[in-house]
């Protein structure tokens, strides 16, 4: 049950997949955090955060993803969510954040379901 | 070469003696002012007589050949001013060459001039360091050179050359030697003693880190404290109670209860998304804004879309607050709600088991901007009961990383819902940390409960 949070990266022309596995709580929120930030001043537009192996998401985590999709915004970007887990879905539902974020049941439509960024 | 055994004992007695001095030197507080090129007057005098005794030192010691000792005179000098600027270079430099001037003999000049010298060019590579450290290979490569040129100068400045030319050609490599491995014991001393002010000062730096995180986490308690209100006021018909403990590192959860009109009471309970100062901040501004929007605005719905607006756009890097805002009527007894994106507060009616929830009519405050609230309205009645909490009551974790959950809430709920609501938030910690056990938990844990009597 005990799952340290795993975060990586695949980069590809359609933008960049980051998946997240185990908890992002206040203590791996950072690191998620210092991964997107990263990835923003790098110039990329369109990320996917794919939480099909995400057990838990804090408050933490949700600010992290929330700051994010803000950042993409100003440049014209966007980030959007596949694959959420029947706990982290409710954790979206509950705060209102499924009606923030663009939410895909999986990576591949997540890829397709975004078009033209613009 | 012509040097016996017996003299060279003589040379490595000598350096023993450097040894010690070097280490006593280096040890001092006056040389660490050194090392910081931050020299007073009063330091400058004392290394200046240190280095010139150590240099008068390095003459008497020597070993006599031909008339002309083999000696590490010019050491004193070239530690000082390449270590200690020019200045005490100098000072050491006229001090050791004063004494052998007056020594006489026919390299007196020479020897001299050499001496004075060999300050002056340390100090001229203090200089050109600019405050780097001077390297071991670099203060060795010094010495060795200085002696060369100590060997020429005794060629062109001491008559005759042919005295001169022998004497040279006898002591020349030792000298270079004797002098290179004084050397080498100063710079290795002092390297060792710069490594170890740089330990201590990541050490010193990484307690500072410590204490400042500390001051951090108090300030944050402080300000979550500030912001909590100092009492609930009694309510007709109602059994009101509220507690927020805050975790190690705060999570700026807060709750209020705020007179509204006669018979009006406005009921809050909120979660601040991150830790510490910032999470304590935003707490303050959030209550701040919802106090002022509930006073404003009668409707619910109205207060949330408004406070919403303006903690949007204090909103950087993400933050947020999951909020729930009720007015309870005493006279209708009733309580109107809206729910912006927090944890469903859990609704007991009075003989019943089943729970309902007061789900969320709308998103988290501060999340997205032009939001709209939906509102709802229950009655509470006499024996209704309504327990509003923040995550770190469901989330607490035990060892084996399983929440206390939801499950576990409602069942702790039932068993003590005949008791008052201090009585029953009391226990609801009570089950909350006997789950936890021992784990630390992250996050503030938050109750209010409301009772109808």
């Amino acid at each position: 049950m005990t799952n340290p949070s795993g975060i990586s990266v695949h980069k590809s022309e359609d933008g960049a997949v980051v998946s997240v596995t185990g908890r992002i709580d206040a203590a791996s929120a950072s690191l998620l955090e210092t991964e997107l930030s990263g990835l923003i001043s790098g110039g990329e537009r369109a990320i996917i955060v794919d939480m099909g192996g995400l057990e838990y998401i804090s408050s933490s985590g949700l600010r992290v993803l929330l700051a994010a999709k803000k950042n993409l915004k100003k440049s014209g970007g966007d980030l959007s969510i596949a694959a959420l887990t029947p706990f982290v879905r409710e954790v979206f539902e509950i705060s209102g954040f499924l009606r923030i974020f663009p939410v895909y049941p999986s990576v591949e439509e997540a890829v397709k379901g975004k078009g033209p960024v613009g | 070469m012509i040097l016996e055994i017996k003299d060279l004992l003589v040379l490595l007695q000598m350096i023993c003696v450097i040894i010690v001095a070097a280490y006593f030197i280096t040890r001092t507080g006056i040389f660490s002012e050194a090392l910081d090129r931050q020299l007073s007057f009063r330091s400058r005098v004392y290394l200046i007589l240190f280095f010139g005794i150590l240099s008068i030192y390095g003459t008497l010691s020597g070993v006599e050949v031909l008339g002309a000792p083999i000696n590490v005179r010019d050491l004193g000098p070239m530690v000082a001013g390449i270590f200690c600027g020019p200045v005490v270079g100098l000072g050491a430099g006229l001090i050791g060459g004063a004494f052998r001037m007056g020594l006489g003999g026919f390299t007196a000049f020479s020897c001299s001039i050499s001496t004075v010298l060999a300050g002056v060019l340390g100090g001229a590579i203090y200089y050109l360091q600019r405050g780097r450290p001077v390297t071991i290979r670099t203060a060795v490569g010094f010495a060795a050179g200085m002696e060369m040129l100590h060997m020429v100068l005794v060629l062109i400045l001491s008559q005759p050359f042919d005295q001169a030319w022998d004497l040279v050609s006898r002591v020349g490599l030792p000298m270079i030697f004797a002098n290179a491995v004084g050397m080498f014991v100063f710079a290795k001393l002092i390297t060792n003693l710069l490594a170890e002010r740089r330990t201590k000062a990541e050490r010193d730096s990484y307690h500072d880190e410590l204490q400042r995180k500390k001051a951090e986490l108090q300030i944050a308690a402080d300000i979550q404290q500030t912001f909590l209100p100092k009492s609930i006021p009694p309510l007709k018909g109602f059994d009101l109670f509220a507690v927020s403990c805050p975790a190690r590192e705060v999570g700026g959860d807060f709750y209020d209860a705020i007179r509204l009109r006669e018979d009006n009471t406005g009921l809050v309970i909120a979660d601040v998304s991150g830790k510490s100062v910032s999470a304590a901040m935003y707490m303050a501004l959030s209550r701040t804004i919802i106090r002022a929007m509930a006073s404003w605005h009668p409707e619910v719905s109205l207060a949330l879309a408004d406070a919403n607006t303006m903690i949007e756009e204090q909103s950087d890097s993400g933050m947020f607050v999951t909020l729930f805002y009720g007015v309870l009527d005493e006279k209708s007894r009733t309580l109107t709600y809206a729910n912006a994106g927090h944890n469903p507060p859990l609704m007991l009616r009075a003989g019943s088991s089943d729970f309902s929830r007061l789900m969320p009519t709308g998103v988290a405050l501060g999340a997205a901007s032009e939001q709209e609230y939906g509102e709802d309205r229950i009655d509470v009645l006499q024996g209704d009961l309504l327990v509003l909490y923040t995550d770190g009551v469901t989330e607490a974790i035990n060892a084996r990383n399983e929440e206390f959950g939801e499950a576990r809430l409602m069942e702790t709920i039932l068993m003590v819902r005949a008791l008052s609501s201090q009585e029953i938030i009391r226990e609801i910690r009570d089950a909350v940390r006997e789950h936890a056990e021992e784990e630390p938990q992250f996050d503030d844990i938050t109750l209010m409960v409301l009772k109808g009597v």
